[in-house]
């Protein structure tokens, strides 16, 4: 009698079984659980229906792990000395090195024009859609193009790499300006200062800060980079080496001691950056 | 003669709300002006009119006998550079120096490149550190701005308005984010460049008592008009009532 009452007073709902309802499903929800639904279906259909060629799932196993046992666990150098191995790695820095550079200066005055808060709004669209649509084409295929130009190797690949570099880094960098305080660019606006000295003396010292670790990051991510173009265009350095052993003398072995040290450097340049963020930039911050 | 003159002046951001109308006043040299009215009413849309940080949509501005309205790009450099302005937040570049701060009022003067290369002669660093000095902070010239309290900051903002040699000066809710103390030390010290140095100050406030205290001259702002103009002894409390457009007895006061 007093659940009837309260079922008037509340406007509850109840599911069949007649149990009070705590959830109610909103559009996004039904869409997200049949998105889910589908996708194990589909799984599941996939598995059934797969062509396996007479492959015995054991045996292609076994031999799987017997490779990464090769890979990982013996790794040696068969087809050059550790020295030419160390030069081919710092090759592969001087691509991403050199990459990151060149597009970290051009993207500084890009992206000036580019944020909204210190280039006419035109404008500022203008790149934004530009180096959208660079950005969302893969670097490989940048790298690719530009070897029409250049021919493949090392020249067409720190093109295509400074291309998306700019086009990524242009996107970060002009973020960091639009995040500066509205009032710095407007007191020195006021006094009579003209668009050049508010941006070196004030947007510049303001933002070096995140500018920095974009680039860094930048930095990483251009080292994998030029890893994958040193296969894929042939652009030299260490990528190149893993390219011939992998897929010119099928030595495993070879390509585990080049992964490694890929791995390595990845890791070293990791924890540089991260000590030069934490030791350097923020406590100049805090200073 | 005026130093400024403001004629007719109305500011629309849209078309149906007026964010000034017909405003009408003239300013003397060396004068103390204060203007208060409630959030919203215009104060700081007025103050950034006079060096066109926000273009009007009628009226004149003369200002030193110079038309506002009718400046050309470079003109307008120089006119900006004649009137100095201070701000709620201080405004200033964090990560750098007191000092280089200082300094960033004298880029109105510069060329481009002499701007972007940071040269300063050495008179006008001398000249920075006097004011800061006058202001009572020249220990703390090579001090990076974000160590600095509140109103060591206003300070800074006041000398680097100050640098530019201007003949006017805007501040726009000097005070609002000090305490007491420094409240009066930064009021303290307008009043004295208004005084010995005979700029002009026009100042908006918040706090009437404070308006009451130190001007020559209060102008009341509501919805964009001017509905009192007159010296601080006139502004009586149904004056302040009409500025703010609340009962009687409704204003936390002194």
């Amino acid at each position: 009698m007093t659940l009837a009452k309260s079922d008037l007073l509340f406007d509850l709902k109840r599911n069949h079984a007649g149990k009070i309802k705590i959830k109610a499903w909103n559009k996004s929800q039904v869409v997200m659980a049949g998105t889910f639904v589908m996708l194990l279906l589909l799984t599941v259909y996939g598995f059934l229906t797969f062509d396996y060629k007479g492959i015995s799932m054991i045996e292609a196993t076994a031999a799987t792990l017997h490779n990464v046992k090769l890979m990982f666990l013996q790794p040696v150098l068969s087809h050059f000395s550790l020295a030419e191995a160390m030069y081919q790695l710092s090759l592969t820095m001087g691509l991403a090195f050199l990459s990151t550079i060149l597009g970290a200066l051009l993207s500084v005055v890009i992206a000036l024009f580019a944020a909204k808060n210190l280039a006419p709004k035109a404008v500022s669209n203008a790149i934004i859609v530009m180096v959208a649509f660079i950005r969302a084409v893969p670097t490989v295929l940048w790298v690719l193009i530009f070897a029409i130009a250049a021919g493949l190797g090392s020249e067409a690949a720190i093109i295509g790499m400074v291309f998306h570099t700019i086009a990524f880094l242009v996107k970060a960098y002009a973020e960091s300006f639009e995040e500066l305080d509205e009032g710095n660019l407007e007191a020195l606006r006021a006094s009579g200062a003209s668009w050049w000295h508010i941006v070196i003396h004030a947007v510049l010292p303001s933002t070096v800060t995140s500018l920095l670790s974009w680039t860094f990051l930048r930095f990483e991510t251009n080292f994998t980079v030029a890893v994958a173009m040193g296969a894929a265009a042939g652009a030299g350095g260490i990528g190149f080496e893993l390219f011939m052993a992998s897929g010119f003398y099928f030595d495993l072995r070879e390509v585990g001691f080049i992964t490694y040290a890929i791995l390595l450097v990845a890791i070293g340049l990791e924890l540089l950056s991260t000590q030069l963020k934490t030791r350097y930039l923020k406590s100049s911050a805090a200073n | 003669m005026a130093l400024l003159q403001v004629q007719n002046l109305s500011k629309r951001y849209d078309k149906e709300k007026r964010v000034l109308s017909d405003i009408n006043l003239e300013v003397r040299k060396g004068e103390f002006v204060s203007i208060i009215g409630p959030s919203g009413a215009g104060k700081s849309t007025f103050l950034r009119c006079i060096n066109r940080m926000i273009d009007t949509s009628e009226g004149e501005i003369h200002f030193d006998d110079v038309d506002v309205m009718a400046l050309s790009k470079r003109e307008l450099r120089k006119h900006r550079t004649k009137i100095g302005m201070i701000f709620q937040h201080y405004n200033l570049v964090s990560r750098l120096t007191v000092i280089e701060n200082v300094l960033h009022g004298r880029f109105g003067y510069k060329s481009t490149w002499q701007g972007i290369l940071g040269r300063f002669t050495e008179e006008e660093k001398l000249q920075a550190f006097n004011l800061l000095k006058k202001l009572g902070m020249e220990e703390h010239a090579y001090k990076r701005c974000d160590q600095l309290s509140g109103g060591q900051k206003q300070r800074v903002g006041i000398a680097r308005a100050l640098i530019q040699s201007p003949k006017l000066l805007l501040c726009d809710e000097p005070i609002a984010s000090l305490d007491p103390n420094a409240s009066k030390v930064i009021m303290d010290h307008l009043q004295t460049i208004s005084k010995e140095l005979d700029i002009t100050c026009i100042v908006n406030l918040h706090q009437v008592d404070v308006a009451k205290k130190y001007s020559d001259r209060i102008i009341g702002l509501n919805s964009g008009r001017v509905v009192y103009d007159g010296t601080s002894t006139e502004l009586t409390s149904s004056a302040i009532h009409t500025i703010y457009g609340s009962e009687a007895g409704e204003l936390i006061m002194e």
